[in-house]
């Protein structure tokens, strides 16, 4: 209240007389090319290719680059298969229609998202009490983790991301990375009906396996031709 | 357990000179046969820089695969200006072809124990790494016993030698795929990261481990610096070839016996098949030799001559890698060899950037669309022009090596490769219709 009747009328007046004569900010765009901060990115949005496919590998550069951490990535793999987070070819992460799928708010045949459910998640605070919360022994959490549940869910990939200071996508993409750590539990993969997620070791196991036969095949004398990649 | 092949009494031994002793880990035994006598010298008597001299003056090149000269390394980390420096031993053997740098550990320990210490003394390291692959089971119980007793016996630990400096050295189990092996990919797996390659410059002895000076050095590379501080440069440098002298573990196999070997650089081809009866008089014969590991060259029969030694091989469109070794049979396919290579180096690269992530996988294609037997018309020029760009472009020697097996059939097999391009050929002149089966736009 002020002291003087009427004057809050005068002042709030005032104000709007003096916005009346100021100069307007409506831009005439695209006329006049809108200033932008020099770190504006644009809007987030994946390319297709000649093809209608999806240019992005899901490589996870962008989402470890991104600062602020809004690019974020999860699923399953590059050929077609889901259920599968590792082995060779997997380390790019996540197959790229079903991030696409995700990105357009449809729903994901993803395990990983899947397995997003509340787990009891003190094993997961003692064990990054035990390793100091030490970003820098990451693996050695996951090992941890994924021994006291038997792989590695979401909602503690989340809790190690968020206890340790890493990003995200690094606790993810170092998760996916490793051919020893898994994202479902095992009694998942022995059950699975379509299709079979291998095993942990299968993925790596078979590409040794295959690089190793074709050795032995040009080494001794005409055997047929080893089985090739199996899709 | 891999079989050691008997070598030429006249080669020298100095990696696997105490490989026969009855318990490796036994260092009453190994110090009687030599064990640390480098390490003395050295921190007795030498200054770091007087080490690293040494080493230089030895002429000693990386065992790794590349060739690096390692003195350039330790003078590089001992150089920049850093509160902690790391050493790291890379004893993850990579290629699953080649064991040679397990059984070092194995049958060995000391020797690289040795050499780590010795790095570390030059550059001024207080902590080091020795990281073995995690299904070495018995490599890793054999270091882990060797430290132990180094330890207890003073060699490292808090009062290295009674020269006031510690030195702690770890054992770290590491698993991941075969680019774990490449340096900057191995200091990510360290720092419990994700295992993808770094940019180099800057290299890691300048920027390494949690971004401190780092000397990432093969093991036998470790364990011959020891032998060289022990023995002299001048002896280090009377073995083998003049430009890089010394031996080498070699993994080498044929159809008569496979095995790893101790071997003087610059040694022709011949002679190492002949360790495993391939070649020779007496020897079966061989139709080609891959040298390297799965991103190797496949050089012809013809090439025997040629010396094992690194400026040799890349000149021939090979490289010493993994150390591995493979005589194949007379009548063996070499386009469908390198086509089973191609698809391991790509399924193995780590997609960090595109001709990585892409480019492999093309060449790949292209080597089996050409070995099914429906090859493009344009298949020759895009396998140069796509192994061109990826040479070019690369960002680590993954990806470029991983043209070779496929270049190196270009190059000395053309015509095996144009037999088998021909239907495309025709049809490019028009004279015959072959369906070229168009495959789905890619992955
Ligand atoms: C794909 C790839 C795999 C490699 N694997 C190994 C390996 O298994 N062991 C190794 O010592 N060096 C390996 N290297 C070489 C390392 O990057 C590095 O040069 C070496 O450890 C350095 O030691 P050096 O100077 O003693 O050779 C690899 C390199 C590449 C590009
Ligand atoms: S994940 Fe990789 S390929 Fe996909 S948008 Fe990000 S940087 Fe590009
Ligand atoms: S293997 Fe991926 S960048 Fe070299």
């Amino acid at each position: 209240m002020s002291l003087i009747p009427g004057l809050g009328i005068v002042r709030g007046m005032a104000l709007t007389l003096r916005r009346f004569f100021q100069p307007k900010v409506t831009h005439l765009y695209p006329e006049v090319p809108a200033e932008i901060s020099p770190k504006f990115r644009g809007r987030l949005q994946l390319l297709y290719d000649e093809h209608g496919t999806l240019k992005c590998e899901t490589c996870f550069q962008c989402a470890q680059a991104c600062p602020i951490e809004c690019i974020d990535m999860g699923g399953v793999d590059t050929k077609g298969r889901f259920a599968v987070h590792w082995g060779a070819s997997e380390t790019y992460g996540e197959r790229r229609e079903e991030s696409a799928l995700r990105r357009a708010g449809r729903t994901v045949p993803d395990v990983a998202y899947e397995h997003w459910s509340p787990i009891d998640l003190s094993a997961v605070d003692a064990i990054l009490h035990e390793a100091d919360h030490d970003p820098r022994r990451l693996l050695e959490i996951l090992g941890a983790t994924q021994a006291a549940y038997g792989y590695l869910p979401v909602a503690a990939l989340k809790r190690i991301s968020f206890g340790t200071g890493a990003w995200y996508a690094m606790v993810y993409g170092t998760a996916t990375y490793y051919h020893h750590l898994r994202f479902e539990p095992p009694a998942r993969l022995a059950g699975a009906d379509e299709p079979v997620a291998p095993t942990v070791e299968s993925g790596r196991e078979r590409v040794e396996a295959d690089y190793l036969a074709a050795l032995d095949q040009a080494i001794g004398p005409g055997s047929k031709r080893p089985a090739g990649r199996v899709n | 357990m891999t079989d050691l092949l008997k070598t030429p009494a006249s080669w020298p031994r100095p990696l696997l000179g105490r490989a026969s002793a009855d318990d490796p880990t036994d260092l009453d035994a190994a110090v009687k046969a030599g064990a640390f006598a480098g390490l003395k010298k050295a921190v007795r008597t030498l200054a770091p820089a007087a080490v690293v001299a040494e080493i230089r003056a030895a002429g000693l090149r990386g065992r790794g695969g590349a060739g690096f000269l390692t003195a350039d390394k330790w003078q590089a980390a001992a150089s920049t200006l850093a509160g902690r420096r790391y050493v790291v031993a890379n004893g993850y053997g990579a290629d699953p072809a080649a064991r040679t740098d397990p059984v070092l550990l194995e049958r060995d320990p000391y020797a690289v124990i040795e050499g780590v210490a010795i790095a570390a003394w030059a550059i001024g390291a207080d902590s080091a790494i020795i990281a073995v692959r995690a299904t070495e089971a018995g490599a890793i119980r054999r270091l882990e016993a060797a430290l132990g007793a180094a330890e207890e016996a003073g060699f490292i630990g808090a009062n290295m030698l009674d020269s006031g400096r510690e030195l702690t050295i770890d054992v770290r189990p590491v698993q991941g795929a075969y680019m774990l092996g490449e340096e900057t990919v191995l200091l990510k797996a360290l720092e419990g990261k994700r295992g993808q390659p770094e940019q180099r410059p800057p290299y890691p002895s300048e920027r390494g481990l949690f971004g401190r000076p780092t000397v990432v050095q093969n093991v036998q590379t470790l364990a011959l610096a020891a032998w060289i501080l022990r023995e002299g440069s001048a002896a280090f440098g009377a073995i083998g070839s003049p430009a890089a002298p010394g031996t080498i573990l070699v993994h080498v196999r044929g159809a008569r016996r496979a095995g790893i070997a101790e071997v003087p650089l610059g040694t022709p081809l011949r002679a190492i098949l002949e360790l495993v009866g391939a070649g020779g008089r007496s020897g079966l014969a061989f139709k080609a030799v891959l040298i390297g590991g799965p991103s190797g060259g496949i050089l012809p029969a013809a090439l025997l001559d040629t010396p094992y030694s690194f400026a040799d091989l890349r000149d021939a469109g090979a490289h010493i890698g993994s150390g591995s070794i493979v005589a194949t049979a007379a009548e063996a396919d070499v386009l469908e060899l390198a086509e089973l290579l191609t698809r391991f180096c790509a399924s193995e690269a780590c997609g960090k950037t595109i001709p990585c992530r892409i480019g492999t996988r093309r060449i790949e294609e292209i080597a089996s669309r050409i070995n099914a037997g429906t090859p493009r018309p344009t298949d020759a020029d895009l396998l140069t022009d796509l192994s061109a760009d990826i040479v070019a472009s690369g960002l680590c020697d993954h990806e470029r090596l991983a043209t070779l097996p496929m270049a190196s059939v270009m190059r000395y097999f053309r015509p095996e490769l144009d037999a088998k391009l021909q239907p495309a050929a025709e049809q490019a002149a028009g004279r015959q219709r072959v369906a070229v089966v168009d495959g789905e736009p890619a992955h």
